[in-house]
């Protein structure tokens, strides 16, 4: 009687099997690298993202401190709910900036919108690469998107008005809830993925006044 | 007695001062033409055309090196064969335009639809002066078709290939001429046009690969595979990725007056957008020519001077250029994403010499050297098509748009 040679695959079939598999298996974190997401630093908060070490502001501006100086940029929602940005306005190098008050400005759809300071210093040094590119804040918000950088004065203080880890959660989750009042109808166009908001919410739900919203929200109200 | 013209009439006309010479009096122009780019093009057609006159009258022994032993030289590995892969471009950007709908690409569309147009063109042009009596070029399509033959695919395919990239580029044309109508109603047929240009481009890139199977004897176990048709199509898509990140960022530099200051074309972008897919493809690239070698088993070549030469190009032409795009994606880097594009270029030339040159014959005493003549002629020929590239590109609108027909198809 025959052996049975099923599971005694030719040599150069398992070979050819096993690199497809390896490729298919190598090819994820590839494209991740390719991509440039960095997924398991950040959590879902249903449809906002906000990664750990990140102080958020009300007018949702935020901050993380690094090495004796604090990087400030623009949070996920903040980017969602104004949609592609045409212009950053940015302060001098050397500027001071007070917490709550305007820091930089952002243009978008022909309206200029102030974003408030999460914290108290002087500008040393702002992200030149999204002055030409300011799409590229959106990509990676927490990351390469960071706008400038402060040499802080009360930085303990500061932080303890930011919101930060369930904090942050329930910030943003505030914020959703608030958003999600205002969603109507013809908002499902602009939704993907069966739920998370396209950028430029607030031009979708209301193209005439939304910059009315954007600032209202901007402004930590 | 009245004075006589210096120049012709015709010189004088407003059609051929504005759209031929630029806008310049004919002695100005000729002045501008002074240049140490142009004494090198100049000393090299010098050389190349009485080299090409000499070989259609004395025939390919007169000129080249080749011999019934060596009947492929540079001219196949590098107007033909080369020529075909780098002029890829044109069917990568039409495909992410048009058929991908990747409207930000549009910018490099003409650009890279001109690359492979005159690519194509001087392909033919080099397959006529390997052949030699180009009257009878009709013969394989009309009087004696091989209907099995490889060849006979290849030969309809690109000069089918030929026409349609004739046709996409002529909207530029037609708008430098201002032919409205003509204009509009080509404007129509872009879809069918640009569908037919990228059908036969993945058939003839691919069937170009398919070519070297008949040469078992002749190429070496490590590049010869039954999967040479699909190397060849895959590696054409990220040569046609590294040729327009490469001459897209040559054309802005050289003809930035051309550029369009109302319309300003975000480069480094597009230039990071293709860099992604370049990461893509080269990589899977890699692994598909793995699996080529997995296939025929020969794994004990690795070890010998060709297994060096075979790694040699699959790490440092594959694999490194497809790490490098993403290093360039990753860090919003365009000047990594050109470096990478540069030596993706160089990769697919290296892959088809090795296909059909280097690894090719390579058991046979009598190796090949190219003649100084076949070096000359080749040189003239790739000189032919950037002097062309460079005239059409300063007249009509390639790396901007004409401002009647902004958006237009």
């Amino acid at each position: 009687m025959h052996e049975h040679s099923l599971l005694s695959p030719y040599t150069a079939k398992a070979l050819e099997y096993g690199l497809a598999i390896t490729y298919l298996l190598l090819f994820i974190p590839f494209w991740r690298f390719v991509q440039g997401e960095t997924p398991a630093h950040a959590f879902g908060f249903g449809w906002f993202q906000v990664p750990n070490g990140v102080h958020l502001h009300a007018g949702h501006a935020w901050a993380r401190p690094e090495g004796g100086m604090v990087e400030v940029g623009l949070d996920d929602f903040a980017h969602k709910l104004v949609g592609p940005l045409d212009q950053l306005r940015l302060p001098e190098i050397g500027a001071p900036v007070r917490q709550g008050q305007k820091a930089f400005s952002l243009v978008a759809g022909g309206q200029e919108l102030d974003v408030l300071s999460p914290i108290d210093g002087h500008v040393v040094a702002v992200n030149e690469a999204l002055r030409a590119h300011p799409e590229g804040a959106l990509r990676d918000p927490y990351g390469a998107g960071w706008l400038m950088k402060v040499e802080p004065r009360w930085l303990t203080g500061n932080l303890k008005n930011l919101f930060t880890g369930e904090g942050a959660r329930r910030f943003l989750d505030a914020a959703a809830g608030r958003l999600a009042q205002q969603l109507t109808p013809q908002l499902g166009v602009v939704l993907q993925d069966g739920g998370t908001p396209v950028h430029g919410i607030a031009r979708a739900l209301d193209p005439e006044h939304w910059d009315e919203m954007a600032r209202r929200f901007l402004g930590g109200k | 007695m009245s004075e006589r013209p210096l120049t012709p009439a015709f010189l004088e006309s407003p059609f051929v001062k504005e759209k031929v010479l630029l806008g310049m009096p004919l002695r100005t122009y000729v002045k501008s033409l002074f240049t140490p780019w142009n004494a090198i093009a100049a000393a090299i057609l010098l050389a190349g055309i009485p080299t090409l006159v000499f070989r259609f009258w004395r025939g390919l022994g007169a000129v080249s090196n080749l011999s019934q032993t060596n009947p492929w030289g540079i001219w196949v590995a590098f107007d033909i064969v080369c020529g075909v892969a780098l002029a890829a471009g044109g069917y990568t950007v039409a495909c992410a335009v048009y058929i991908f709908g990747q409207k930000d690409y549009r910018p490099i569309l003409r650009p890279a639809i001109l690359t492979g147009f005159l690519g194509y063109a001087l392909v033919v042009f080099g397959l006529i002066v390997d052949l030699g009596q180009p009257w009878r070029l009709p013969y394989q399509f009309f009087l004696t078709p091989g209907t099995t033959a490889v060849m006979y695919e290849v030969g309809w395919c690109v000069m089918l290939y030929l026409m349609v990239l004739g046709l996409e580029f002529l909207p530029a044309a037609l708008e430098w001429l201002g032919l409205v109508k003509v204009r509009r109603l080509l404007g129509s047929l872009t879809i069918g046009i640009i569908v037919l240009g990228v059908t036969l481009s993945t058939l003839h890139q691919s069937s170009l690969g398919a070519f070297f199977l008949m040469t078992p004897g002749k190429l070496h176990p490590l590049w010869y595979s039954p999967f040479l048709p699909i190397f060849f199509f895959v590696s054409s898509i990220s040569a046609g990725i590294g040729m327009v990140i490469v001459e897209s960022a040559i054309s802005h530099r050289a003809f930035h007056d051309q550029l369009d200051p109302a319309a300003p074309v975000d480069l480094d972008k597009i230039t990071l957008g293709l860099a992604k897919g370049g990461a893509v493809v080269l990589f899977a690239y890699f692994f598909i020519r793995l699996q080529g070698l997995v296939a025929s088993g020969r794994f004990d070549l690795l070890a010998t001077g060709w297994g060096a030469w075979y790694l040699f190009e699959m790490l440092g032409f594959v694999l490194l250029p497809s790490l490098l795009f993403a290093l360039a994606a990753r860090r919003h880097s365009a000047r990594l994403a050109r470096a990478a594009g540069l030596l993706t270029v160089l990769g697919v030339i290296l892959n088809r010499f090795n296909v059909s040159l280097i690894a090719f014959n390579w058991n046979v005493a009598d190796r090949y050297v190219p003649s100084a003549g076949e070096v000359i002629t080749s040189l003239t020929i790739v000189t032919i098509g950037v002097l062309v590239f460079r005239w059409i590109v300063n007249r009509m609108p390639v790396v901007h748009e004409h401002p009647d027909w902004r958006g237009a198809h």
